[in-house]
């Protein structure tokens, strides 16, 4: 099955917004990079995913720092208390030096476009994230991790070691082409946030969400 | 939902190029509503088409026949015979689309709309636009409006509209699209005022065919094009619009606009941050900025933007040379383009030497330059040490500031420094109704002349950066 038969299927059966854990599945089809998950060793991190709780933390479904033991207890626990969710234990994240948001959306004037910027409890500093159409060629991802307040950050604030600004930029290229390619199915995509390491060592997609676009016969209720 | 794209309907509807082309340089012209009662549209139509000395074929048309601005009027559209290139209807909205109608049936290639009483007016309009839109959807022309001023095209001596904000306008390299007449009307009177010349305006109203992203593209195309002004409450094909904006400032050209009003709420609960964070103004400042648009917070400073950018002088770089005949308003100048992000630099000594002749001992040869009062004493020493100070190999844009002029012979010597360089220079003449001097010598140059220092840093924040937003 191809991504987009997959976003075809998932708009079939009525979803709205594709929880985490399906989402992560995905975008890995696309070269996302993301968590190992159920590792045997080292921190993890337990969550239950749920397409009703985009918002995970907010209902306490997001566990950190635990042994694998632990891990599953926890998502076992989470589980019981939230029906129909989906348990998703992963490897944790520890060697990042930035956080950022990718995202995109169909804006009502310009059509797709794609943001990013400083990410998890950043995305409050709303005036750093960066904006360009969508899809975004690779010089222009190229200008967004080079660009604004969050350039400096990635560059590596006082002394702190700098992030790996080409897998950013490949990694927002890469989502806005998707999300053009199927923004009639996609009304947003979200990655955030996306732990950047340091310089040459890549990054990985923390948490994802992916807002389908009702089918076109129901588009034509809303008008 | 997107609207219907009209664009692509229709067999036999001209291209937006074809229409243009015959909007622009039309050889006979039918102005339904066509009257001898003053006060109405079509009288003022038809007043303004004679008055500015158009010389192709005009046709009144009026039910009750009769001479009009002593042509013979026709009683209906269907009188004539001959191919039509532009049709103004000029009547109450219902008049105006019976117009409409017989159009289809004739050979017309545009159509513009400056009846109002359609979308605009809610409810009432509903109907009106309903039966506007199915006439449109297989109309074989095109139709700018409806609800718009109408179109101006100073090459042509065509006045094609009811307002007279848009008289003694000469050609140039300004072109303007503007969604409100009124707002059209108030920057180019402002933009004719400092002698800036005009390839084409058109207000286009309602946009119910022919939108400005079509009109944007049309323009700059031309080779007559410098800069396009526009206008835009809403643009309805945003995409299409900055993909032209982005091939005209990749071209060399410029496009500075002005948003106003909020775009239509989004039809979604927000799910995302991504959806947070790209509120609507955010995406357009950030789609004008990747694309090259100069984004104006308002008509007035787009104006001043635009009077920098049509006088077609580049800067090197970001260096100001400042001359003053007072030193507050070159301390002004001078706090505003370094707020902006230039360099107000040393002056090389060759340049400080030359206005040492000019400056007495008070006053001081340093960037900005305090000439003091004394220069007014000689009429021809402003215009020597503006002409100094641009010709300094350090300096890429100079700025000359005066107050009351006493003589003549001031402003032809500022006239001729301009004349002297390539360089951009701007003028901050604060008193230039309080002036025994005309203005002429600037106006016929198009020379940016500013009426205080905030005013030119919007001309200097468009010369310097294509892109960003001139505040």
């Amino acid at each position: 099955m191809t991504p987009r038969e997959t976003l075809e299927n998932w708009q079939r059966a009525g979803r709205k917004v594709v929880h985490e854990a399906d989402a992560k599945d995905l975008l890995q089809r696309i070269g996302v990079p993301v968590p190992q998950r159920d590792p045997a060793h080292g921190r993890c991190v337990a969550k239950l995913c749920h397409d009703d709780y985009p918002h995970k933390s907010d209902h306490g479904l997001v566990r950190l720092g635990l042994s694998p033991d632990e891990a599953k207890q926890a998502a076992a626990d989470m589980a019981e208390r939230f029906a129909g969710g989906t348990a998703l234990i992963e490897e944790m994240e520890e060697g990042s030096v930035a956080e950022w948001i990718i995202g995109c959306k169909r804006d009502d004037t310009f059509g797709p476009i794609v943001l990013a910027g400083p990410g998890g409890i950043l995305v409050e500093l709303i005036d750093a994230a960066e904006i360009r159409l969508a899809p975004a060629t690779p010089q222009s991802a190229e200008a967004m991790v080079r660009s604004g307040p969050g350039a400096r950050l990635l560059g590596g604030l006082r002394g702190a070691e700098p992030a790996d600004k080409d897998a950013l930029a490949d990694l927002i290229s890469r989502i806005s082409v998707f999300f053009s390619e199927n923004a009639d199915l996609i009304s947003e995509i979200e990655i955030n946030p996306v732990m950047v390491r340091a310089d040459g060592k890549g990054l990985v997609a923390a948490d994802a969400l992916i807002v389908l676009s009702p089918e076109a016969d129901e588009q034509e209720n809303f008008t | 939902m997107p609207e219907p794209n009209t664009n692509q309907m229709a067999a036999g509807r001209p291209t937006v190029a074809e229409a243009l082309d015959g909007l622009f340089n039309p050889r006979t012209i039918a102005v339904v509503g066509a009257s001898r009662t003053k006060g109405k549209l079509g009288q003022a139509v038809m007043a303004l088409l004679k008055s500015n000395g158009y010389s192709g074929t005009i046709i009144p048309v009026n039910p009750s026949g009769g001479e009009i601005e002593g042509l013979a009027a026709v009683r209906s559209l269907e009188e004539i015979d001959s191919p039509i290139d532009v049709v103004v209807l000029a009547t109450p909205v219902g008049v105006a689309l019976g117009a409409l109608e017989a159009c289809t049936r004739l050979d017309v290639r545009v159509v513009v709309g400056v009846t109002s009483g359609f979308s605009e007016a809610g409810e009432e309009g509903h109907e009106n636009e309903e039966r506007l839109r199915r006439i449109m959807q297989d109309a074989p022309f095109r139709l700018v409006g409806p609800n718009c001023e109408g179109v101006v095209r100073p090459a042509s001596d065509l006045q094609l509209t009811f307002s007279p904000m848009f008289n003694d306008l000469h050609p140039g390299p300004v072109a303007m699209i503007s969604q409100s007449g009124a707002l059209a009307g108030l920057m180019a009177l402002r933009l004719g005022e400092r002698g800036v010349g005009i390839n084409a305006i058109v207000s286009s109203g309602n946009e119910t065919d022919l939108t400005a992203a079509d009109l944007l593209d049309y323009l700059g195309n031309d080779p007559q094009t410098r800069v396009v002004l526009c206008y835009v409450e809403e643009l309805r094909d945003g995409r299409r619009f900055a993909e032209a904006a982005q091939r005209l400032t990749k071209a060399g050209k410029h496009v500075v606009a002005v948003k106003g009003g909020r775009s239509r709420a989004g039809s979604r609960a927000v799910q995302s941050h991504t959806g947070a964070m790209a509120g609507d103004n955010r995406v357009i400042s950030a789609v004008f900025r990747e694309t090259g648009v100069i984004r104006a917070r308002e008509s007035v400073a787009a104006v001043d933007a635009v009077t920098a950018l049509a006088a077609g002088r580049r800067p090197a770089g970001n260096r100001v040379g400042i001359i003053s005949v007072t030193g507050g308003l070159g301390v002004e100048m001078t706090d505003l383009a370094e707020s902006a992000g230039f360099e107000i630099p040393v002056l090389d000594e060759t340049t400080q030497t030359a206005l040492s002749r000019y400056v007495p001992f008070y006053g001081s040869v340093t960037n900005p330059v305090d000439l003091t009062g004394v220069v007014l004493a000689n009429p021809t020493y402003v215009g020597r040490c503006l002409e100094a100070i641009a010709a300094d190999p350090g300096v890429d844009i100079a700025i000359a500031i005066i107050t009351f002029v006493p003589d003549q012979q001031f402003i032809e010597g500022m006239a001729e420094a301009y004349d002297s360089t390539d360089k951009p220079i701007l003028i901050v003449w604060t008193g230039s109704a309080r002036s025994n001097a005309s203005g002429e010598a600037l106006r016929e140059r198009a020379v940016p002349v500013y009426d205080s220092p905030a005013r030119a840093a919007s001309g200097l924040a468009a010369l310097a950066a294509t892109t960003g937003e001139v505040t």
